[in-house]
């Protein structure tokens, strides 16, 4: 069963997170360990195997990002594992830019703006994610969530790179 | 983990930082990425007219490793002929670095940034013969 299924709800990026909570401490309370202690072995195990299923499926589907990248891997979109590399100019131009501009901010303000456009610009790229996956248009997936990917490290080099301006400046 | 020597000079003290015009002729630029761990290289030569890689510069946002790879490669191909660069393996700069094996594919990566500038530079070249004839 996949993790959308196992929470009982339709396939979909755009998940309303309330919808999601819901369904996964519903389905929580129902499988908790509490509710089975006094239950035959067989029941018990089955229910804790529930219960995990349960958290996986939500783990997975909470972060939008994660969600992406899971619905691309129900859909058969293979992304360069470990090891592989892309030669996308568009899209190598851009990181290289992306990061070199972090590289040149001087002031947490700086990197915030920086941190700021660029989650716009994921929160966007999410959004032509959901037609896409719709449309199943594969090539158009894989590119998408490649840029992603890359904007993700982009995030994280901004946490880093405004921790180390303030220690710096502390 | 221990990382040699050699790899911590490279990455403390990288050869070659920086950037030439990539609209220039006589250099080859080569852009490559490793998704799964977000990283960039850009690995340039600059051919003279001898046909020798007269010089060679890099940049690249990832790990030490990542860093001192693309070092390393640009140390190595100055004063070859591009047939001769297109040769370094990904292998060599690994043993040569003492990368361990989660990092081998920071060496992947300047393998094919050194190949892709070199195709970019071949592609120039025969743009430019094309036009002359």
């Amino acid at each position: 069963m996949d993790h959308f299924a196992r929470l009982g709800l339709p396939a979909a990026l755009d998940l309303d997170a309330a919808t999601l909570d819901r369904a996964y401490f519903a389905l929580q309370r129902q499988w908790h360990p509490d509710r089975f202690v006094s239950k035959p072995p067989a029941e018990r195990a089955r229910a804790s195997g529930e219960a995990a299923s349960v958290n996986e499926a939500y783990r997975t589907l909470k972060d939008p990002l994660s969600r992406a990248f899971y619905m691309a891997e129900r859909a058969g979109v293979e992304l360069p594992g470990d090891g592989k590399t892309i030669d996308d100019p568009d899209l190598l131009m851009e990181a290289m830019e992306a990061r070199e501009a972090l590289q040149d901010a001087g002031t947490p303000e700086a990197v915030d703006k920086l941190a700021a456009e660029a989650r716009q610009d994921v929160q966007k790229a999410l959004a032509g994610l959901a037609s896409l996956f719709l449309a199943n248009d594969r090539a158009a997936i894989r590119k998408a969530l490649l840029r992603l990917r890359y904007l993700d490290k982009f995030a994280e080099e901004a946490r880093a790179r405004r921790m180390n301006i303030e220690r710096s400046t502390a | 983990m221990a990382y040699s020597e050699k790899l911590i000079d490279h990455y403390e003290n990288p050869r070659n930082i920086g950037s030439f015009d990539k609209a220039a002729e006589d250099v080859g630029t080569g852009l490559v990425g490793a998704p799964a761990c977000g990283d960039v290289m850009k690995l340039q030569i600059k051919v003279g007219a001898d046909g020798l890689i007269e010089d060679a510069k890099f940049k690249t946002f990832g790990c030490g490793s990542a860093i001192a790879s693309s070092s390393l490669v640009t140390e190595w191909v100055k004063g070859k002929t591009i047939d001769e660069a297109e040769t370094i393996k990904n292998t060599d700069i690994a043993k040569h670095l003492a990368l361990p094996p989660v990092k081998i594919h920071c060496s992947v990566l300047a393998e094919d940034a050194i190949k892709a500038a070199i195709a970019d530079y071949r592609a120039k070249a025969t743009k430019k013969a094309d036009a002359a004839e």
